[in-house]
């Protein structure tokens, strides 16, 4: 595990100097899309009235129209130079920053968990219709065998009107690595939505949920706040579930501050930390000199490879080793 | 007579729904009572190894290890309730882990593979144990409640159904095992 002032250290003596040719290419593009901004902006204005004063187009509609086409064609420039940046991004800031916390790790910036382990999860039982991920990593962190990525997972959705929409079921990190003790049955810990606005209702209605198998209430009052367990078997779920085991995870959970999914299936741990964004994509207005700003990279590898840590993972019982 | 039907009719459905709740909680307990057992009796299953291992090195614990080996015995003994089963398991907790501490004073078991194998396994089951002691109390708890709560408890009264004791759980064994304590 790589500290932030190692980090501070590493990025000053020799990363920043690597990442000057990057800045520039990165202060090119930024120009680039003002200057296309700029002329989609003039373009605009002269489509507009031209479609309103020599083809008598409706005001509002010109308007639309010009308006569009000009944001269309920006941002068809836009997406194609991003593009470009983030391969770059990912190959000389994520992969560097990676390295410098774990170096056996394996990162692939256009690979991502399967959709078979997606789906062995059982973290989200919605049938989904566009799987995309990216930024893999790969490898053996206190020799447990851990694999994450960014996820998102979207349903294809129609409205009153017929029109097609696309809704996320789950955006942001999954994980999944070995567990530390054996078994054959399936838990589910989410995050209790139910209980915590709607109270007794709440657990009647976390009962009925018959796709999930049993409600399990454990022994943590914290922890029982916060998650909501579903198990097919409520001696093994709280085998998984130690006291120890529901300490770490609510402390996770403080630290990340942020919607977090776990399942425990064949012994393995899988677990999902909602994010409203896509990770490990550069901000295009921010500077690559900013400490700061490559510290929120390296924060967040830090804390996902941390989990490993953070859980005791490593602390295999007899019949793992 | 349709309304006195309708009625009728309902309370039928409310009376089999809160006879069902209750036999299920009633079966719950029973069942995870026998998975607690079955771990058990898993433990039951080390102990004559582990005793015929430690023969050899504590000569000065023959005390002990005999008392486990009869903790043992009587604790397989099929006429056993329960509670008798419990009081046993109790006891029979306290005599291995004090065992276990003594263990601290042959050094030569640490280089014992077939030792530091029983060892761990034992811990092992005793993290199953202590999980299905857990479930147990939860099940207690739920068929308790149940016994306790309007309306079932109204029926539980005329099935004459009685509360049943949750264990007790010593705070050490709230903690997980810590492995790393086991090699040092």
């Amino acid at each position: 595990m790589a500290t932030l002032s190692s980090l501070l250290e590493y990025y000053y003596e020799t990363m920043q100097e690597a990442l000057f040719p990057l800045e520039e290419e990165r202060k090119r593009i930024v120009k680039k899309l003002q200057t296309v901004a700029l002329f989609m902006s003039v373009g605009a204005v002269v489509f507009f009235t031209v479609l309103h004063q020599q083809m008598h187009f409706a005001l509002l509609q010109a308007a639309l129209l010009s308006a569009m086409s000009g944001f269309l064609i920006f941002m068809f420039v836009y997406r194609h130079e991003k593009a470009g940046f983030t391969a770059l991004f990912k190959d000389q800031v994520i992969e560097k920053l990676l390295y410098q916390i774990d170096a056996s790790l394996l990162y692939r910036k256009e690979s991502a968990i399967d959709e078979e382990a997606y789906r062995r999860s059982e973290l989200f039982l919605e049938d989904y219709d566009r799987f995309e991920g990216s930024d893999l990593v790969s490898g053996s962190i206190a020799k447990v065998d851990v694999r994450f990525s960014f996820l998102h997972t979207q349903q294809k959705e129609r409205d009153s009107k017929g029109r097609e929409r696309w809704d996320t079921i789950f955006q942001g990190l999954f994980f999944c690595a070995d567990f530390n003790k054996a078994f054959k049955s399936k838990t589910v810990v989410l995050p209790d939505t139910a209980e915590r606005t709607l109270g007794v209702l709440g657990t009647w209605f976390q009962r009925m949920n018959v796709a999930r198998g049993s409600l399990m209430k454990l022994d943590h009052a914290e922890f029982e706040k916060i998650f909501v367990v579903y198990g097919d078997d409520p001696i093994e779920s709280r085998y998984i579930l130690s006291h120890a085991l529901m300490e770490k995870i609510v402390l996770l959970q403080r630290k990340i501050n942020r919607r977090i999914y776990l399942s425990f299936v064949a012994s393995r741990i899988y677990i999902a930390i909602a994010y409203t964004k896509s990770l490990f994509e550069p901000i295009l207005t921010r500077s690559l000199l900013e400490f700061s700003y490559i510290k929120e990279y390296f924060q967040l590898l830090n804390t996902v490879i941390g989990i490993v840590e953070e859980l005791k993972l490593n602390e295999k019982l007899w019949s793992k080793r | 007579m349709e309304t006195f039907l309708i009625v009728g009719g309902a309370l039928l459905f409310i009376f089999i729904v809160l006879y069902n709740t209750l036999i299920s909680k009633k079966n719950q307990v029973d069942n995870i009572f026998a998975g607690l057992d079955a771990v058990l009796k898993k433990r039951y299953d080390l102990i004559p190894n582990l005793v015929a291992t430690l023969k050899e090195y504590m000569l000065h614990e023959a005390g002990t290890l005999e008392k486990i080996t009869s903790l043992r015995s009587q604790a397989l003994q099929p006429s056993l309730n329960a509670h008798e089963k419990m009081a046993l398991d109790k006891e029979l907790s306290s005599a291995l882990g004090s065992l276990m501490v003594t263990v601290e004073n042959y050094p030569i078991l640490k280089a014992n593979e077939n030792f530091l194998h029983l060892q761990h396994t034992l811990h092992e089951v005793e993290e199953q144990i202590s999980a299905a002691r857990r479930a147990y109390n939860q099940s207690v708890t739920d068929y308790n409640n149940a016994l306790e709560m309007f309306p079932t408890n109204v029926l539980a009264g005329f099935m004459r159904l009685e509360k049943k004791e949750v264990l007790r759980i010593d705070v050490a064994e709230r903690e997980n095992v810590n492995v790393k304590n086991l090699f040092r």
